[in-house]
C-alpha cells in the first residue's frame, strides 16, 4: 500500500474583495464581495514509501495548500486522502507523532530563547525518551554543524542558522514522513547547499518519504527523482526531471568556439543567436535538427570546441508553467464567480 | 511647495482611514462595547448614594438624593459620561510606544528621506483615526446620551460655556497628542521609555479625573489636590467635563482655558525641539 | 511516547520565567503597573468610604467586607492574567499569522497547547497583594465586635475552591472570545471586550438588584455568562456581609457556581473545536 494516497482532493477559499476609496470601504462594513479561489482541484496522487518527491509550480498553484491538507492543518471541501493509513485532518495524535512539516517562511521556535529550550519543549510534547532525544539531537546538530549555536537565542541567529534549527526541531521525533515547504527560501547559496546535502544524506540513511516544494531548481535537481508540476490547483505533470526537459523544451543550446574570426562573420546569419563573444558564439537549435546543423557548420568552418546543452532548467520549467496555465484557462470556460 | 505638502498629508490621511476599515467585525463591536463599564458605574454609584440618601432606595431614574463633594448622584453619572467624551479626544493609545518602537527599530529612517515629517504624519493618522471612529460612533454615542439625559440634572449649559467646552475638547486632543509625542521622542535618548510611560499613566489615573472627579481628592493628611494645579493632566479628562457641568464657572473657566492653551503651545514647541535634536543624535539603531 | 502534560506545562513556566527575566525592565514595569492599578482602585474606595457607610443600603458590604471582595477580585484577576490572558491574545495572533499551523501539527491537545505556553510571572505580585488584602480585611472583621464572623479552615478551603471555579469560568469565557478570532479576523478588540464584560463582576452583585435593567444584567451575568458568581461566591464565603453564610439561597448559588464552572469548561471546549474546523491558515 502506498504511504500517501490522495484521491480527488479539493479545497477552495473565499477571498474577500476590498474596494478602493473611502465610501466603498465604509460600505465594506456592511457587505462584502468575495470570489472563490479553487486552490486545489480534485487532485490524485500516490506516493510510495522512500520516495523523494518535488512539488513544483508557480506561486498560488496550490502546492502549499496540498501540503497543509496532507498535514491536517486544514480541512478539504471534498475528496479523500490517507497518509500512513491515517486521515490527516482528523489530527490523531498517533498520526501527528509520525510526520513533520517544515515551512520555510514561518518560524516556530521561541524567539527569545535558545533553540535548545524549544527542542526540550518538543521532547516533552512528543514524549521522546531522554537518551534517545540526546542521541538524535547530537546527530542532527553535527550533521548540520550547529552544535555551538544551541545556547544562543534564536533571534540572534542568521537566517540560514535559524532554518537549520527549524529542521532539527522537525526531525527530533524521527518522523516517518516529512513535508518541506520551501525550506531554502531566502537563504544564501552556501546555506542552501548545506541543507540540500543534509537532506540527501538524511533521506538516504533513513529512507523516509519526503515531499519538497521549492522554487530553486538546484534543490530539486539535487534531491528528487520525481517531480510533480502543480499549476492552478491541478497536477500537470508527474515524472522525472529528465522527462520534463524532454517534454517541455524543444530546443538545445549550442556553444561553439571558433578558431578564426572569419568563421564568425560567416555564422552571423544563423537564426536564434543568443550571444556572440568572439571567438565564441551561442545559439539555439531545435532538438531534432542539432545533428544536421552541427555537421553543416563543422564541415564549413574550423571549430575548436562544441558544447550542446539543455536550456537552463528555470526556463524550461517556466515555459512548462505558462503552458500549464494556458491549458488550465482553456479548460475552465466559465470565468471565476463573482458574487 | 505648500500644496504638495498638503497633498501628501492628505494622502497619508486617506491611507490611514482606509487602514482602519479593513477589519469590519472588529470595528462595529468595539464601538458598542465602550459603554458597558458606564452601566456598571451607574449601578455602583447608585448603591453608594443609596446608603447616604434620606429618601430610601428610589427606583426612579432620578435616583437617590445626597451629596458627595458637591456632586449629586445625577452629576456623578453625568461626570463619568462627559469624561468618556473628553477622553475620546485626548487618549492616544499606542502613540508613545509606537514612536519608541520606531526609533528602536530604525523605522525612523523612512521619515528622514520622505518629505513629510514624522510628527505631522502621526498627527494626520490620529486625526484620521479619531474622525473615522467617531463618525461611526456618533450613533451609539447619541443613543447612550439620550438614554441618560435625565442624569444631566441641569440640562444643557449656556452657549458661552458650550463654546469653551468644545474649545477645551480640541485642546485636549492636541494636549494629549503632543504630550505623549514628547514622551515618545525621549526614546531618542533613552531607548526604553516604558518606565516614563508608566509614571505618566499612573499620574494620569490619579490626576486627570479619569477615575473620579478631582473634588474627591483629599486635602489631608496629604494634600494631593495641589498636584492637580501643577500638571496639565486635568485637562485630559476633568476640565471639559467640569466645564460642561458647571463645576467651573465664569472667570475661573476662561482662566483654565487660557492655561490649557499655554500648555498645548508648550508641548508643541517641546516636541519640535525634541524631534530636531533627536534626529541629529540619531545613529540608526536596528534596521 | 505519550506527552507528559505536566512536564510540558513546567517547561512552559520555566521558559516564560527565563524570558521574563531577560527583559527585566519590562517585567518590573508590568509588576509595578498592575500593582499600581490595584492600588488606585483601593485608594478610590478608601475615598468613597469616607463619604458612605456601605455600598448598597442594607447589603452588608461595608468597608472591610468590601475589601475582602476587592482582594478576591485581585486574586482572580492575577490568576487570569498570569496563566491565560497572554495566551488568549497570542491565539489571535497565531490565527492571523497562520502560525496556528504549528500547534495543529503537534501530537498533543491543541487547546492545552495554546492555553498555557505563556506564563506571565509579572502578574503574580498582584495576586499576592490581593491575598494580603483579604487576610488583613478578614482579620479586621474578626476583631470587630459588632460582627460575628464565622471563620475556620474549612471556610478557607471552600473559599479557594470557589476561587478556582471562578478562574475556570473566566478561562472559558476567554477561550470562547479568543476562538471568535477565527471568524472575526484580527481581534485587537478582544482585550477591550474582555475588559468591558468583566467589568461587571468587579462589584457586589447587589448593586444590580434594583430595576428592570439591573435585574436583566444580574440575570445575564449569573446564568448566561456566569461571571458574577466568580467574584461574589468566594467573597461571600469569607466576608459574610449578611451574617452567617449558610442561607438557603446562598447555598443554592454556591452549588450553581460549581455547576457553572464545569459547564462553562465543556461549552468552551466545544466552541474551540468548532473554531478549529473553520481555520483557514494564512497564505505564505
Amino acid at each position: 500500500m502506498a504511504i500517501i494516497e490522495i484521491e480527488k482532493l479539493t479545497k477552495s477559499y473565499r477571498v474577500y474583495q476590498k474596494k478602493e476609496g473611502l465610501i466603498a470601504s465604509i460600505g465594506g462594513l456592511f457587505h462584502r464581495e468575495y470570489r472563490e479561489v479553487k486552490a486545489v482541484q480534485a487532485i490524485d496522487l500516490t506516493v510510495e514509501e522512500g520516495e523523494f518527491v518535488a512539488f513544483l509550480g508557480p506561486n498560488g498553484a496550490g502546492k502549499t495548500t496540498t501540503l497543509k491538507l496532507l498535514s491536517g492543518v486544514i480541512n478539504p471541501d471534498s475528496g479523500a486522502c490517507r497518509v500512513m493509513g491515517h486521515v490527516p485532518w482528523e489530527r490523531e495524535n498517533e498520526y501527528r507523532r509520525r510526520f513533520a512539516l517544515v515551512m520555510g517562511q514561518k518560524n516556530q521556535l521561541w524567539w527569545d530563547l535558545p533553540a535548545l529550550e524549544s527542542f526540550r519543549l518538543h521532547q516533552h510534547i512528543y514524549g521522546i525518551e531522554l537518551g534517545q532525544f540526546n542521541r538524535t539531537l547530537d546527530e542532527l546538530t553535527e550533521m548540520l554543524d550547529v552544535s555551538h549555536l544551541l545556547g544562543q537565542p534564536v533571534r540572534e541567529l542568521s537566517l540560514g542558522e535559524r532554518m537549520k534549527m527549524e529542521l532539527i526541531a522537525a526531525l527530533l521525533h524521527s518522523p516517518h514522513v516529512l513535508f518541506l515547504d520551501e525550506p531554502t527560501i531566502g537563504l544564501d547559496v552556501i546555506a542552501q547547499h548545506k541543507i540540500q546535502q543534509f537532506l540527501k544524506a538524511y533521506q538516504e540513511e533513513r529512507k523516509n518519504t519526503i515531499i519538497l516544494t521549492s522554487h530553486y531548481m538546484k534543490d530539486i535537481a539535487a534531491l528528487c527523482q520525481r517531480v510533480v508540476i502543480i499549476a492552478s490547483g491541478s497536477i500537470y505533470h508527474d515524472g522525472s526531471l529528465a522527462d520534463i526537459v524532454d517534454k517541455f523544451s524543444s530546443e538545445k543550446i549550442v556553444t561553439l568556439q571558433l578558431s578564426d574570426e572569419a568563421s564568425l562573420t560567416g555564422l552571423k546569419d544563423l537564426p536564434n543567436i543568443l550571444e556572440v563573444q568572439p571567438p565564441r558564439i551561442k545559439f539555439m537549435v531545435e532538438r531534432d535538427e542539432v545533428g544536421q546543423t552541427l555537421s553543416e557548420i563543422l564541415s564549413q568552418h574550423c571549430v575548436d570546441d562544441v558544447v550542446v546543452e539543455d536550456p537552463p532548467l528555470e526556463e524550461v520549467i517556466a515555459s512548462a508553467f505558462s503552458e500549464a496555465q494556458r491549458s488550465r484557462e482553456k479548460e475552465t470556460s466559465t470565468p471565476e464567480q463573482v458574487r | 511647495m505648500v500644496h504638495t505638502r498638503v497633498m501628501t498629508w492628505w494622502t497619508f490621511f486617506l491611507i490611514s482611514i482606509n487602514e482602519r476599515l479593513v477589519y469590519r467585525g472588529d470595528f462595529m463591536l468595539g464601538t458598542l462595547m465602550r459603554f458597558l463599564p458606564t452601566l456598571t458605574q451607574i449601578f455602583l454609584w447608585w448603591a453608594i448614594y443609596d446608603a447616604i440618601s434620606t429618601e430610601g432606595t428610589a427606583n426612579s431614574i432620578a435616583g437617590p438624593d445626597g451629596d458627595i463633594a458637591g456632586f449629586r448622584f445625577g452629576d456623578m453619572v453625568a461626570y463619568y459620561l462627559m469624561v468618556i467624551i473628553s477622553r475620546a479626544f485626548s487618549s492616544m493609545p499606542g502613540l508613545t510606544s509606537g514612536i519608541a518602537n520606531q526609533v528602536r527599530d530604525g523605522e525612523i529612517k523612512k521619515f528622514l528621506i520622505q518629505p513629510v515629517d514624522m510628527i505631522g504624519c502621526l498627527l494626520m493618522q490620529r486625526i484620521a483615526h479619531k474622525l473615522v471612529y467617531y463618525f461611526i460612533a456618533i450613533l451609539p454615542f447619541a443613543l447612550v446620551f439620550w438614554l441618560c439625559r435625565d442624569f444631566f440634572i441641569d440640562g444643557w449649559p449656556p452657549a458661552d460655556v458650550l463654546i469653551v467646552f468644545f474649545a477645551s475638547l480640541i485642546l485636549a486632543f492636541l494636549l494629549g497628542f503632543f504630550l505623549e509625542c514628547c514622551i515618545g521622542l525621549i526614546s531618542f535618548w533613552f531607548l526604553e521609555v516604558t518606565s516614563l510611560t508608566f509614571i505618566y499613566m499612573l499620574m494620569n489615573f490619579l490626576l486627570s479625573g479619569h477615575m473620579f472627579p478631582l473634588e474627591l481628592l483629599p486635602e489631608s493628611p496629604v494634600n494631593i489636590r495641589i498636584w492637580v494645579e501643577l500638571t496639565p493632566l486635568k485637562y485630559l479628562a476633568y476640565f471639559p467635563a467640569a466645564v460642561f457641568l458647571g463645576k467651573i464657572r465664569g472667570a475661573e473657566m476662561y482662566q483654565g482655558l487660557a492655561i490649557e492653551v499655554a500648555w498645548v503651545v508648550f508641548f508643541i514647541v517641546l516636541s519640535r525641539i525634541l524631534w530636531r535634536r533627536g534626529v541629529k543624535r540619531y545613529s540608526g539603531f536596528g534596521g | 511516547m505519550q506527552p507528559s502534560y505536566v512536564k510540558v506545562f513546567l517547561t512552559f513556566a520555566r521558559n516564560s520565567l527565563i524570558r521574563d527575566m531577560s527583559f527585566r525592565t519590562n517585567f518590573i514595569m508590568q509588576c509595578l503597573s498592575s500593582i499600581a492599578w490595584a492600588g488606585m482602585n483601593f485608594a478610590l474606595f478608601k475615598i468613597i468610604y469616607q463619604f458612605t457607610d456601605s455600598i448598597g443600603r442594607g447589603s452588608g458590604w461595608e468597608e472591610n467586607e468590601f475589601f475582602v471582595f476587592l482582594g478576591t477580585i485581585w486574586i482572580i484577576n492575577s490568576l487570569i492574567q498570569t496563566f491565560f490572558m497572554a495566551n488568549a491574545q497570542e491565539f489571535s495572533e497565531l490565527i492571523r499569522t497562520g502560525k496556528l499551523d504549528f500547534a495543529l501539527l503537534k501530537p498533543i491537545d491543541t487547546q492545552f497547547l495554546i492555553s498555557f505556553p505563556r506564563v506571565n510571572w509579572s502578574q503574580v505580585p498582584n495576586g499576592l497583594l490581593g491575598l494580603g488584602l483579604v487576610i488583613v480585611s478578614v482579620r479586621q472583621l474578626q476583631l470587630d465586635p459588632s460582627k460575628e464572623l464565622y471563620f475556620s479552615v474549612g471556610m478557607v478551603i471552600i473559599y479557594l475552591i470557589f476561587v478556582i471555579c471562578g478562574a475556570f469560568v473566566m478561562y472559558s469565557v476567554m477561550i470562547i472570545l479568543a476562538s471568535t478570532s477565527i471568524w472575526l479576523g484580527r481581534n485587537q478588540n478582544l482585550y477591550n471586550f474582555w475588559f468591558y464584560i468583566t467589568n461587571f463582576y468587579r462589584y457586589p452583585m447587589e448593586i444590580y438588584q434594583r430595576n428592570g435593567i439591573g435585574w436583566a444584567l444580574w440575570g445575564t451575568f449569573t446564568f448566561v455568562v456566569p461571571i458574577l458568581v466568580v467574584s461574589n461566591i468566594p467573597a461571600r464565603v469569607l466576608a459574610q456581609p449578611l451574617g452567617t453564610p449558610f442561607k438557603t439561597w446562598e447555598l443554592g448559588l454556591a452549588a450553581y457556581a460549581v455547576i457553572a464552572a464545569i459547564g462553562s469548561l465543556f461549552i468552551s471546549r466545544s466552541i474551540f473545536k468548532l473554531a478549529l474546523k473553520s481555520y483557514r491558515s494564512a497564505s505564505s
